[in-house]
């Protein structure tokens, strides 16, 4: 095109840019209003149910609560201020031993039940994507484990598990799996493990189910076989809606609670987590400490998540817009009769 | 979609053995409540005894000494009044953050997002307290309205997820037209987002229903719900398996069918949210 066939339109299209984007202006900061006008009842809720327990919690972990003799020896009712002694106290004081111990078993499940889930859920993903017949009942009995309640699935465990249960019956050995010891520990994995890998399954397969087929096509005329197939599009592509779901998993391991608890109890060295510790000291008014355990526990797992996002890239919000721009940018491939080769910078992993 | 001809047989049989072996722990539950209690009691399984409804009979007759009624319909009100809030709340939230992009959204998201990092534990002291001053303990509503915030961050962000769905020259046509924001919101919304919104509602059901850490610390006879009355149930009844797995299959049923109902559309929404 030359310039001079241009330049009278262009130059209405420029005149009139400034009293639209005006316009648009205009209509932006209304659409603001209105936006922090929907926006804010939801914050107030949260504000008032979330962010004030938390910050009175961080507030409770630096005082000790119920009686004490202050320096001259008279009974203090009431609050103290005691700075960061509940802290030192749990790191380091008489209670280190219980919180190690916790912080030990809490880290021990996220790291195991999370490893399981993620090669589990993905092997079930991987084998609902290729079994056509009957996905749909497959998928919706795999959804059990995750929708019954937390209460009932450790109570169907605590009976498997029982001295003369199941699983007993079926190892041919008695193995108080309930007790103290490596066995409550796997106890509560398998049953953790029982309850989300079906869950993971299913988001890894929504993420398997928009990766072009021609992707496949495309490999195996390259003559590709399945386990690069997996290797070099499958993985990569899945990875996004992947990570994310192991992130989400992460921070509700390294908060497990329910679990534990009714299948194993509370104040069992072997499977007490750290918000069971936390709920044990609030449960015996010990306000102060129970605030520390739960500050600390809040900071590991925002440091868990930190790491996680960076080392690994999980991109939490993007993720629903990349996956969009690659299955745009696939039906524009097949709308060119797309060529043999893959296109190199998708299915090459960086 | 997947070529149908390169299917492997095998694969079928091994989604199905996956399913069973997922499902056998539950169906073992479902099975032992129509059993008689000395069938229940006996190991391995019974499987092949003749059914018969008395577990259920006794569990929903008083035969126990408690009626399981009022734990139930405090779990029902807690779960749809809790639900109800949140889609009051999260509508116009997630409506703002999809359709009218807010400067910083993503932020607002990330906002929402660290509400999962939070221990519950750690809100559990401070709200007992404020229970026990203002008067609120054992009181369902208070249940009702922390559930309604536990689960307003999820629900925002995922029908934020459904609402984006709606393409945007509809929106801007209607708004030619002269719709106003209100009509647009019933006519053109509501209709394509509907089914997200649906599952989203159900999503937080299932989630209010199995809630255990709360309703334990803050309700007694009167509020309890559902699986607090299940562990107390266990410790008093547990010898009589049936009667006890009738109790579980019970308060599991609820959310069951609500998991089913939701099923295509909350993987969909989880996947774009990425939630749980």
């Amino acid at each position: 095109m030359t310039s001079t066939s241009t330049t009278e339109p262009l130059r209405a299209k420029t005149r009139s840019v400034p009293r639209h984007a005006r316009g648009r202006r205009r209509g932006r900061a209304e659409a603001g209003r209105l936006a922090a006008l929907l926006l804010s009842p939801t914050f107030a809720v949260l504000a008032l149910v979330i962010v004030y327990p938390l910050v009175s919690a961080l507030r409770d972990s630096l005082f000790s609560s119920g009686e004490q003799l202050d320096e001259n020896g008279f009974v203090v009712q009431g609050d103290q201020f005691v700075g960061l002694r509940n802290f030192a106290d749990i790191v380091r004081g008489a209670a280190a031993t219980r919180f190690w111990n916790a912080f030990g078993n809490t880290t021990f499940f996220m790291l195991t039940t999370v490893a399981m889930e993620t090669v589990i859920g993905m092997a079930m993903a991987l084998v609902m994507h290729h079994a056509l017949r009957g996905r749909g009942v497959v998928r919706a009995s795999v959804l059990v484990p995750w929708a019954v309640p937390t209460a009932v699935s450790a109570l169907l465990w605590r009976w498997m598990f029982a001295s003369d249960g199941v699983i007993n019956a079926i190892i041919g050995h008695q193995v108080l799996w309930t007790t103290e010891g490596w066995h409550a520990k796997l106890a509560v994995i398998v049953a953790d493990v029982w309850k989300t890998a079906p869950f993971v399954g299913l988001l890894t397969l929504a993420g398997l189910q928009i990766i072009p087929g021609d992707l496949y096509e495309a490999a195996r005329v390259d003559g590709a076989g399945s386990w690069r197939q997996f290797w070099q599009i499958t993985l990569p592509l899945v990875k996004p809606a992947l990570l994310v779901a192991v992130l989400f998993r992460i921070l509700d391991a390294l908060r497990m609670f329910d679990l534990p608890f009714v299948l194993i109890g509370n104040q069992k060295r072997s499977a007490e987590t750290l918000s069971m510790l936390a709920w044990d000291e609030a449960s015996n008014l010990h306000y102060g400490p129970a605030a520390a355990y739960a500050t600390l526990l809040f900071f590991y797992v925002v440091v868990v998540a930190f790491l996680f996002v960076k080392l690994l890239g999980a991109d939490v919000i993007g993720e629903a817009r990349g996956r969009r721009a690659v299955g745009r940018r696939a039906v524009g491939r097949r709308a060119e009769d797309a060529p043999a080769a893959p296109p190199r910078e998708e299915v090459v992993p960086a | 979609m997947r070529n149908p001809r390169r299917v492997w047989r095998p694969w079928g049989a091994v989604a199905w053995l996956a399913g069973v072996l997922f499902v056998l722990p539950a169906a073992w539950m479902v099975l032992t409540a129509l059993h008689s209690e000395p069938d229940a009691a006996t190991n391995p399984p019974s499987v092949a005894a003749p059914l018969t409804l008395q577990g259920y009979a006794e569990f929903f007759g008083a035969g126990t000494g408690v009626s399981p009624w009022p734990p139930l319909i405090n779990s029902a009100t807690a779960s749809v009044g809790s639900t109800v809030l949140v889609l009051l709340l999260a509508i116009p939230a997630a409506y703002a953050l999809a359709i009218k992009p807010v400067r910083k959204w993503t932020d607002v998201l990330f906002f929402f997002l660290s509400t999962k990092m939070l221990p519950m534990v750690a809100g559990l002291l401070p709200v007992y307290l404020f229970a026990q001053y203002t008067g609120l303990l054992d009181n369902i509503s208070l249940l009702a309205v922390l559930y309604t915030s536990m689960n307003l961050p999820i629900a925002v962000w995922l029908m934020r997820s459904f609402l984006a769905e709606v393409p945007k020259e509809i929106m801007e046509s209607a708004a030619l037209d002269g719709a106003g924001l209100l009509t647009t919101l019933r006519r053109v919304v509501a209709p394509v987002a509907a089914p997200g919104i649906a599952a989203t509602a159900l999503i937080c059901f299932i989630f209010s229903w199995n809630e255990l850490l709360f309703a334990r610390v803050l309700t007694g006879v009167v509020a309890g719900t559902a699986p607090v009355f299940l562990t107390g149930f266990v410790t008093s009844q547990g010898l009589f398996l049936a009667k006890v797995c009738a109790a579980a299959t019970v308060i599991s049923l609820p959310v069951l069918v609500a998991g089913f109902a939701a099923q295509d559309k909350l993987v969909q929404g989880l996947s774009l949210g990425a939630v749980k």
